[in-house]
């Protein structure tokens, strides 16, 4: 029903550009007036005008009219001698009732039900008439409002570009809200979460098993109880294994990243940067899924094997494997990035360095590395903050074991792939265990915003050093 | 007449397809002050920026023909490049001080030579160089302070004592002060009059009146090739070709 009311507006008010763009050429001409703007302004003007009113109206309308149908219908339901004793109670029932109108309720029906369900019924049909009636009249309104308008000649193109500013400004703002909402929600939900367990032994324990928490009910837990939960949500491990992994990650992807960016910015000569710049940038369009098996069905029991041969005890999942392809992964933003900011490291100074009888090399690490380094940082930090946030690899080649350890050889996990494996199969909404994976979610967004923070203070410092 | 320092014979210089250069043979005195005019692109730059080599650092670009230096060939391709720029010292047109502190700034190129072994050793360098580049006495309470944070006709003075720290011998010039103001600009006249005792100078300017106060030597380019050379007063006054005297006179550039 609606997408037929959205094409027949788009259809409508489409056509009426035409309509627009000759009628105001027309009137130009019998009327031998200046226009006050290009005929097709006229024509994106009824476009606007005669679409955007109507849409916004049937949006508005979607929105609130199953909120209202409901209320109404609860209401009716009351009235006819249901007894609802909760929220959760008069929502079971209406959804039952809704099920009746549409013929898949397969439950028993009694006479308020049935009442219900035709008063449901004739709801439906007059919110659906009225919408219709509603939106004709919008639409007639504000055409004819409009056709007005550019009958009086007027300045239709400085009107459309008030729109569109307002178009944009809409978009801009769902941007904005949808951000915000997303981190409401995470903040409600570790706000549920916290008045379970305690928010210091969630930041300082040391055990993480949530799944010791499965199917409890977190409104009705007893003191025994928490005393046994609270050591099941100890958030250390898990920020100790994302930490360890993006550190051993970073072993891999600085100097790696580091020493190819100041290669191609110094040292390739233009042929070999055209074509080096974009493979290695390849390197960063790979899905990390793919590294994922990469790293659990091939690096991963190689480091198995060479260990055994040196008579360790390799997991195949370990953090080792986990971190270096990590690593690997990360090394084209490290690298692209330095090289940016290596460049934009002004020819002046080099050659200032090169005058006193410096060496290539000598420039580099004494004036250009330095002058680049807050940079570089940044550039790291975006990198570390990638790291942090990475779920495939470490799903796939980490392991989920939430060890307390700095042996690299040994699984070990992290925050995201616990918020995987939390979230993974049905759960259960009111239970800690799944709450908890908000808390992490919200303990994960924090810490890579500080670092983004952090590294765009970095950067931005650097900007300022020359001027 | 001081005798020759830097002779230049048949010097061509190509940008890719481009040839800035054409047979230049110029003579330049030693502790002397030598000014190149010229208009914009007429390979003045070009020319300097070969007695130090920095020209190497294009890729693009060629040099073909000799520059000797004290008799020694500089486009010898054995020749030690660092040890030439020790003795070849360069200001640029744009101050460019490094993002370092002000005692680093002049440190920077004895400590890649090996001179001043000592902390007091280096100290002396800086302080002597600042004071012949007559910055000392502005800044000699804050050499900690980085040199991005001077004024810019004091950053250029700067890049000159740099230039100084590692005891030159000739000092090349690429429009020293044509980023700064009137005031800044008198007082690196001032300067470059003084440094001449020591060292033997080069100087690119577009200012003739410029090229007047402080050389004794010009020599005037027009589109790579050098068109006339002499002493600075007869050039100015007397010049044989009838370019040079359009150029100078303002007819052209």
């Amino acid at each position: 029903m609606n997408l037929v009311l959205i094409f027949l507006i788009i259809i409508f008010s489409s056509s009426l550009f035409f309509y627009g763009r000759s009628k105001t050429k027309s009137l130009a001409i019998s009327g031998n007036i200046k226009l006050n703007a290009l005929p097709k302004f006229y024509g994106y003007y009824l476009v606007l005008w005669c679409s955007i009113p109507a849409l916004v109206f049937l949006l508005i309308w979607s929105l609130f009219e199953p909120v209202i149908i409901k209320s109404i219908i609860i209401d009716t339901a009351a009235k006819q001698g249901a007894i609802f004793n909760d929220k959760n109670e008069a929502n079971l029932v209406y959804e039952k009732i809704k099920a009746i109108h549409l013929g898949t309720y397969l439950g028993e029906l009694d006479s308020i039900l049935k009442e219900s369900a035709l008063a449901y019924a004739k709801f439906i049909n007059i919110f659906t008439n009225s919408k219709v009636v509603l939106i004709f009249g919008i639409i007639i309104a504000s055409t004819l409002y409009s056709l007005k308008k550019i009958k009086n000649n007027n300045k239709a193109r400085d009107d459309v570009e008030v729109i569109l500013k307002g178009l944009l400004f809409v978009s801009s703002l769902i941007a904005i809200l949808t951000t915000l909402g997303i981190i409401l929600s995470l903040l409600f939900e570790s706000i549920k979460f916290f008045s379970v367990i305690n928010i210091f032994d969630y930041l300082f324990g040391t055990n993480w098993s949530p799944q010791r928490a499965f199917v409890r009910d977190a409104s009705s837990i007893t003191p025994a109880e928490y005393q046994e939960l609270k050591d099941a949500f100890g958030f250390v491990p898990l920020i100790a294994g994302t930490g360890f992994i993006a550190f051993l990650a970073m072993l891999v992807a600085v100097p790696v990243g580091l020493f190819s960016g100041i290669y191609m910015a110094e040292y390739a000569s233009l042929r070999v940067r055209r074509f080096s710049k974009p493979v290695i940038e390849i390197l960063a369009g790979i899905p990390t899924v793919v590294y994922g098996f990469f790293a659990a069905l091939t690096v991963g029991p190689f480091f198995r094997q060479v260990g055994e041969n040196f008579g360790l005890t390799v997991s195949s999942e370990s953090a080792l494997a986990a971190g270096l392809i990590m690593g690997i992964m990360i090394i084209p933003y490290v690298s692209s990035l330095s090289d940016d900011v290596i460049n934009s490291v002004p020819q002046s100074l080099r050659d200032g360095s090169y005058a006193v009888g410096a060496t290539k090399s000598e420039t580099i690490k004494k004036v250009v590395i330095p002058a680049a380094l807050p940079g570089i940082i940044g550039s790291i930090l975006l990198a570390v903050s990638r790291a942090i946030g990475e779920t495939m690899i470490v799903v796939m080649a980490a392991g989920l074991a939430a060890n307390l350890t700095i042996n690299p050889l040994e699984s070990t996990t992290t925050i995201t792939t616990q918020i995987v494996m939390i979230l993974v199969g049905d759960q259960e909404f009111d239970s800690p265990k799944t709450q908890s994976a908000f808390a992490l979610g919200l303990t994960l967004f924090i810490a890579t915003l500080i670092l983004n923070f952090i590294a765009q203070r970095a950067v931005k410092k650097y900007r300022e050093k020359y001027d | 007449m001081n005798k020759v320092k830097i002779k230049s014979k048949n010097l061509n210089v190509h940008y890719g397809q481009k040839q800035a250069l054409f047979d230049v043979n110029l003579d330049l005195n030693e502790k002397e002050v030598t000014a190149l005019i010229g208009p914009s692109g007429c390979g003045k730059s070009t020319f300097i920026r070969c007695i130090n080599r920095m020209n190497d650092v294009i890729d693009i670009c060629k040099v073909t023909g000799n520059i000797e230096i004290d008799g020694v060939e500089v486009n010898d391709e054995n020749l030690d490049v660092v040890s030439l720029r020790e003795r070849v010292g360069m200001v640029f047109q744009k101050p460019n001080p490094f993002p370092k502190s002000i005692y680093e700034n002049i440190s920077y190129g004895p400590k890649i030579h090996g001179k001043g072994d000592t902390k007091s050793e280096l100290d002396e360098i800086v302080e002597n160089s600042l004071k012949k580049s007559a910055l000392w006495e502005e800044v000699k309470d804050r050499l900690d302070e980085p040199g991005t944070s001077l004024s810019g006709g004091q950053q250029q003075r700067l890049c000159i004592a740099r230039a100084i720290s590692v005891n030159p011998e000739v000092i090349l010039m690429d429009e020293p002060c044509s980023a700064l103001d009137p005031i800044a600009t008198a007082k690196i006249e001032e300067l470059i009059d003084d440094l001449k005792k020591t060292y033997t100078i080069v100087i690119v300017t577009h200012s003739m009146a410029q090229a007047v106060r402080v050389s004794q030597k010009t020599g005037f380019f027009h589109l790579g090739k050098l068109i006339e050379v002499g002493k600075t007063e007869k050039i100015f006054k007397n010049p044989d070709n009838k370019m040079t005297q359009d150029y100078i006179t303002g007819r052209f550039g």
